[in-house]
């Protein structure tokens, strides 16, 4: 993958993340949260296929390449399921052992026909895949999946990739959004997205719609979910740029006292503090992307680097937005000023796929086993 | 001409592994053991026998180019071969000269100076100091007012330097002088060459709160040295200097001390059976990213200097996190240490001796010299930032 091709990937993703504050604020509490036709325009840009294989449909880039895209769209709180579909999910396909689904689904993702999310988390969230609450077991004749699954990141999705525990182990099944026994129980988020818990009541599967066996499924997972954690990890470093570019522009033109405020070296030594958390954010990402696009890569490096990077990013966009409402003052708790809506956000991105805690246990028990 | 050193392969031609292979044996096979590790900083009398190796071997100026008579490392190289260093202990010496002199004769000084000097330093001959420091002239360095007069062919300096690092080791020190009264603070300085041993310098050490003599005061009464020791243009001396800041800046920035701090950190938690313990695991793993990620942060800055590119302000940025990462490091430690934070020099702890101070005064100075934390955070704020003064 070139750098030329990294650079027009930047520049193209630049133009088109331009925040529409009014569109954000007019899908909080839609079903669905983001908007079909937008999807549509990131597909027709190559988007939604930076993953997948060209002889699939797709541009057949790899996570630096995805990492540009949610970068850019963090900075313009794009609601649209990029990291949840066009990241993890797709991923989670991808790596599967199912070549018949791969051919069929991995084309309709890269158009945008289709939106995916992923089923793998229990009630109490977490980042053990063996926390699994569905159950894949034999039901006269037929395997069906029974339990519940939450913190859905799309409930407003095609069809879902479900993590259940089979005879043999953890599976992945492909179960569409009207199947027969799954029930769909929204969750407001702090952005006002929703996310969800899938519950399932005998809802059939069966090997055809089976994305992995037991024989790929952990490790497809795994990889899908680590690369997800990096592109929110990219999410959060645009998001918290641009609420610190906003902050920064404030405190040069808010004049109180008869100078700018930004003219006070208490502010500008903590706004220096901010730049510090987000520049340690983007170099951390890099090096994390760095190594997990080099091909001798181990799955506990990449686990390690993906877990460094979110921590990282989870912890300074909330600092950093944190601290800019702090100094914009009273005006920054309004719904009416665009702020707000980067630190719901950052709220949402920070919690999602492991928050700053969960890595920093995750990378320590990594380190330890090393 | 190689300035007297040759080297016996090119050595980034060798893979990372081999490489690493072949520096990892040599320290360990000749580095002595009782050297590994030291709490302070080594006088030269102490570490003299391994650089005298090191320089015999070529291998006293790994980051200088080949053609000045350096190991000529890429920045990859230049990454494991101080790696490898700080895994097994390597104390540091007054390496002024090949971390400050060496650069900046190859960006600014004349051939001449060139080829009187860097032969000595690269011999372990000439050892160097750094005379910038007064004490009316610390943040605020340009405020200066050590005085150069040019006289004959000679410049007559007169002043006062203060906290020069092993000064009492060094023959020779690079200091800035006022050469222009009249100018402007910047604009007056020069950047000038001398010996310690000429007539009419002292040298007077300093005791620090940690017991050592690390730093000192240094005198000129009426000191002569000859005008062709100015490095570059008379009065021009703040760009040279200032090219060694950013230098300086990326030299403290390195995770060299915060990685020593975390080895004793987790010999102190060892020796006091915390090391499970859920609190001081999580703890610790904040630690530990803050210093992976300064690696990575680190390795974007010493990637710039590989590739040739000059180093904006932004480098102020490595120097605050290394530092204050060290620092938190350093209290995570005696907060461990528990009623063992209070004994000074080797505390015995567990099976072993543990100096649980010495990192809390390595680390306490790091965010006063090289330009204190504040002045860097204004830095940041006025030229990164765009605030407003």
């Amino acid at each position: 993958m070139s750098d030329d091709t990294l650079r027009m990937l930047r520049d193209s993703a630049a133009d088109f993340a331009t925040l529409d504050a009014a569109r954000v604020r007019r899908l909080r509490g839609a079903d669905p949260g983001f908007e079909r036709s937008v999807w549509q325009e990131m597909a027709g840009m190559g988007w939604l296929g930076v993953l997948i294989p060209e002889d699939l449909g797709g541009l057949g880039l790899d996570l630096r390449a995805a990492a540009i895209i949610a970068e850019q769209l963090g900075r313009a709180l794009y609601p649209e399921p990029y990291g949840a579909s066009a990241v993890a999910a797709t991923l989670a396909l991808l790596h599967g052992d199912h070549p018949d689904l791969k051919q069929r689904l991995l084309p309709q993702l890269a158009a945008g026909e289709i939106v995916a999310s992923l089923a793998w988390q229990d009630e109490r969230g977490g980042l053990d895949l063996a926390q699994c609450a569905v159950a894949a077991r034999e039901h006269g004749g037929a395997l069906v999946l029974d339990g519940s699954s939450r913190f859905v990141a799309t409930p407003g999705a095609d069809a879902f990739i479900v993590a259940a525990r089979g005879a043999r182990g953890l599976e992945l099944h492909w179960v569409e959004r009207g199947a027969a026994g799954l029930a769909c129980e929204p969750e407001m988020r702090a952005d006002g997205s929703a996310g969800a818990r899938l519950r399932f009541d005998a809802v059939a599967a069966a090997a055809g719609t089976r994305v992995a066996s037991s024989a790929s499924a952990h490790s497809a997972l795994q990889l899908a979910l680590d690369h997800a954690t990096l592109a929110a990890s990219a999410e959060l470093l645009g998001l918290m740029d641009c609420a610190l570019e906003m902050t920064l522009a404030y405190l040069r033109t808010r004049v109180q006292f008869g100078k700018p405020i930004g003219s006070n070296q208490a502010l500008q030594h903590r706004a220096v503090d901010m730049y510090i958390q987000k520049e340690l954010t983007r170099a951390t990402l890099a090096a994390a992307l760095a190594a997990v696009a080099d091909p001798g890569c181990t799955p506990e490096r990449r686990a390690s680097a993906a877990s460094s990077a979110k921590a990282r990013a989870s912890q300074a966009a909330l600092a950093i937005c944190k601290e800019a409402l702090q100094m914009h003052g009273a005006i920054g708790y309004t719904d009416e000023y665009d702020l707000g809506l980067y630190l719901n956000r950052a709220l949402v991105l920070s919690a999602w796929l492991g928050n700053a805690g969960a890595h920093r246990s995750r990378y320590a028990a990594l380190s330890q086993a090393a | 001409m190689n300035y007297g050193v040759e080297q016996e392969q090119d050595w980034n031609a060798l893979s990372d592994e081999a490489f690493r292979a072949l520096v990892r044996a040599e320290v360990e096979a000749h580095y002595p053991a009782e050297l590994r590790y030291p709490p302070r900083r080594l006088r030269w009398d102490e570490n003299k026998s391994w650089y005298l190796r090191m320089a015999a071997k070529g291998w006293i100026a790994p980051g200088w180019p080949r053609e000045y008579g350096g190991m000529g490392l890429a920045p990859a190289k230049l990454l494991i071969f101080l790696e490898e260093q700080e895994r097994w202990g390597i104390a540091r010496f007054q390496d002024h000269g090949i971390l400050m002199v060496g650069p900046i004769l190859m960006r600014f000084g004349t051939e001449a100076q060139r080829r009187r000097y860097l032969p000595p330093i690269l011999a372990c001959e000439e050892i160097w100091c750094q005379g910038y420091s007064e004490p009316n002239a610390g943040s605020d360095l340009a405020s200066l007012r050590t005085e150069a007069r040019l006289e004959g062919g000679d410049f007559i300096i007169n002043g006062q330097k203060t906290w020069t690092t092993l000064a009492h080791d060094a023959s020779h020190i690079f200091v800035l002088a006022r050469t222009d009264k009249a100018a402007k603070k910047q604009a007056g300085i020069s950047f000038l060459l001398l010996e310690l041993k000429a007539p009419g310098v002292t040298v007077r050490p300093i005791r620090d709160l940690a017991g050592h003599e690390e730093f000192c005061e240094v005198f000129f009464d009426n000191v002569r040295t000859p005008a062709s020791n100015l490095v570059g243009e008379l009065n021009q001396g703040w760009a040279v200097a200032k090219s060694l800041l950013g230098f300086e800046r990326i030299h403290i920035g390195s995770p060299k001390l915060p990685e020593y701090g975390l080895q004793v950190l987790l010999a102190v938690a060892r020796a006091r059976g915390v090391e499970q313990d859920p609190v001081f695991r999580d703890r610790l793993a904040q630690l530990q990213l803050d210093v992976a990620q300064l690696g990575d942060i680190y390795g974007h800055f010493a990637a710039m200097v590989g590739r040739g590119e000059p180093l904006g302000p932004e480098v102020s940025l490595l120097k605050i996190w290394a530092t204050e990462t060290f620092q938190r490091i350093a209290d995570l430690i005696i907060e461990t240490a528990g009623d063992c934070g209070g004994l000074a020099g080797k505390v015995p702890m567990g099976d072993g001796r543990i100096e649980v101070l010495a990192p809390f005064y390595k680390a306490r100075p790091s965010t006063i010299y090289g330009g204190s934390n504040e002045i860097q955070r204004n830095i940041l704020a006025r030229q990164v930032l765009n605030l407003p003064g």
